[in-house]
C-alpha cells in the first residue's frame, strides 16, 4: 500500500488531512526537511507560521524556515546569524579590494597624464627650433656699407 | 535584553510562563525580569520555550549567551517577516558580494588592459550582467562556519569601512523580499539589544561572573 501521508504527518504519525497544513511544503520524499523544522521550531509553531501566511507566500515561508533550523542544527550557537558574519567579512573584503583596485586605476591615469603632458612639451620646443634653423637669417644690406667708409 | 544578574523575582522567561522561576533555571542568566519578558515574548512564539531550553542545554555554558543573543535576533527578524525572516537579510549580503565581486573582476580585467605596454583601445563601457538572482539553494551553509564570531559588529548593518567610496545601495525586489528591508535598517533595537547584552556581559566577565562569552573578537570586522 502507498502511503499518501506528507513527510510531516508521517513524522507526527497522524492521519494526513486533505487540507493539512504541511503537505503542500513537506512531501513525502523529503523526510529529513521537517524533522528539521520540527526540531527547532516545533510542528505547533511552525503550522501557526504557516496559517497566518497568505497561501502564495507558504512555500518559501516553509524553504526559509527550514534554512534557518538545518543551520541551527549545524550551529547551534550562531545558526543564520553565522552566515550573516561571513557574508559582511566577504562584502568587507571584495569593497577593500575595489577601493585598491579603483586607486590603482586613477594612478594609472594620473600617469598616463603625465607622460602626455611631457611629451608634448618636448614636440614644441624640437618645432620652435627647427623654425629658427629654416629662416634665412635677413641682415641688412647697410651693414655691409659703413657709413664711415668713402 | 539584560542578563539577570540578581537573585530575587522570577526571570523574564518565567514571569512570562508565568511558572515558578526555579534555581538553576536556564534561562535566568540571560532573560531579566523587567525586559527579559518581552524579548523571550519573541523566542516564545517563534521557536517555543521547551525547544529553546533544549536548544540551550545542548550549548556549553560560556557559549549561551551568544546562542540566546542569535536566537533572539531571529525570532525577531521572522515576527518582522514572517515569510523570510532573517534569510532575507542573509540574501541582500550574498546579492551585494555577488555585484562587487562583478564589480572587482570587471576593474581588476580593466587594470590589466592599462598595464599593458603596447597601446589597446580604450575599454568598452561598464556594462555589467545583472547577476542572477540569489535562492535558498545558493546560500552557504552553516557547516563551514568558523564556531565563533564577534558579535558587536553582528548586527551592524552593512557596516561600512571609512575609506569605501561609494555606498552599496541594495535592489532585493527581485528576491520577492519584504518591503521592509532589514538589510539596510538592521533592526535598530536588535543592534541595541546585541550591544547592551554583551555590554553587561562583559561587564559581568570583568567583575568575576560565572557566565561569560568568549569576548574576544575572533573577527576583526572594522
Amino acid at each position: 500500500m502507498i502511503s499518501t501521508r506528507c513527510a510531516a504527518c508521517k513524522y507526527l504519525r497522524k492521519r494526513c488531512d486533505t487540507d493539512c497544513i504541511f503537505s503542500p511544503y513537506f512531501p513525502s520524499n523529503d523526510p529529513l526537511k521537517f524533522a528539521c523544522v520540527h526540531k527547532i521550531f516545533g510542528a505547533s509553531n511552525v503550522g501557526k507560521m504557516l496559517k497566518q501566511l497568505p497561501v502564495h507566500h507558504r512555500a518559501e515561508a516553509a524553504n526559509s524556515l527550514c534554512f534557518e533550523a538545518q543551520s541551527r542544527i549545524q550551529d547551534p550557537v550562531y545558526g543564520c546569524t553565522g552566515i550573516i558574519s561571513l557574508l559582511q567579512q566577504q562584502i568587507y573584503n571584495a569593497q577593500k579590494q575595489l577601493a585598491i583596485a579603483r586607486a590603482e586605476i586613477a594612478l594609472n591615469a594620473h600617469q598616463a597624464h603625465l607622460q602626455g603632458g611631457s611629451q608634448f612639451q618636448q614636440i614644441e620646443a624640437s618645432s620652435s627650433f627647427n623654425n629658427v634653423a629654416a629662416e634665412p637669417l635677413h641682415v641688412d644690406q647697410s651693414f655691409f656699407d659703413p657709413p664711415w667708409l668713402f | 535584553m539584560s542578563v539577570n544578574s540578581s537573585g530575587g523575582g522570577p526571570c523574564g522567561a518565567c514571569k512570562f510562563l508565568r511558572r515558578r522561576c526555579v534555581t538553576g533555571c536556564v534561562f535566568a542568566p540571560y532573560f531579566d525580569s523587567e525586559q527579559g519578558a518581552a524579548n523571550f515574548a519573541a523566542v516564545h512564539k517563534v521557536f517555543g520555550a521547551s525547544n529553546v531550553s533544549k536548544l540551550l542545554l545542548h550549548v556549553p555554558i560560556h557559549k549561551r549567551l551568544d546562542a540566546v543573543v542569535t536566537i533572539c535576533y531571529e525570532a525577531q527578524a521572522r515576527l518582522r517577516d514572517p515569510v523570510y525572516g532573517c534569510v532575507s537579510h542573509i540574501f541582500a549580503l550574498q546579492q551585494q558580494v555577488v555585484n562587487l565581486q562583478a564589480e572587482l573582476s570587471y576593474l581588476q580585467a580593466h587594470l590589466a588592459t592599462l598595464e599593458l605596454p603596447i597601446p589597446s583601445p580604450p575599454p568598452p563601457p561598464p556594462i555589467l550582467v545583472t547577476p542572477p538572482p540569489v535562492s535558498i539553494a545558493d546560500l552557504p551553509s552553516a557547516s563551514s562556519m568558523p564556531t565563533t564570531f564577534d558579535l558587536s559588529t553582528l548586527f551592524d548593518p552593512l557596516v561600512q569601512p571609512p575609506w569605501t567610496m561609494q555606498q552599496r545601495q541594495m535592489d532585493i525586489g527581485q528576491f520577492r523580499s519584504p518591503p521592509d528591508n532589514p538589510a539596510s535598517s538592521g533592526g535598530g533595537d536588535l543592534q541595541a539589544l546585541a550591544r547592551e547584552l554583551l555590554h553587561r556581559q562583559r561587564s559581568m566577565v570583568g567583575s568575576g561572573s560565572a557566565t561569560s562569552t568568549d569576548g574576544s573578537p575572533k573577527r576583526d570586522f572594522t
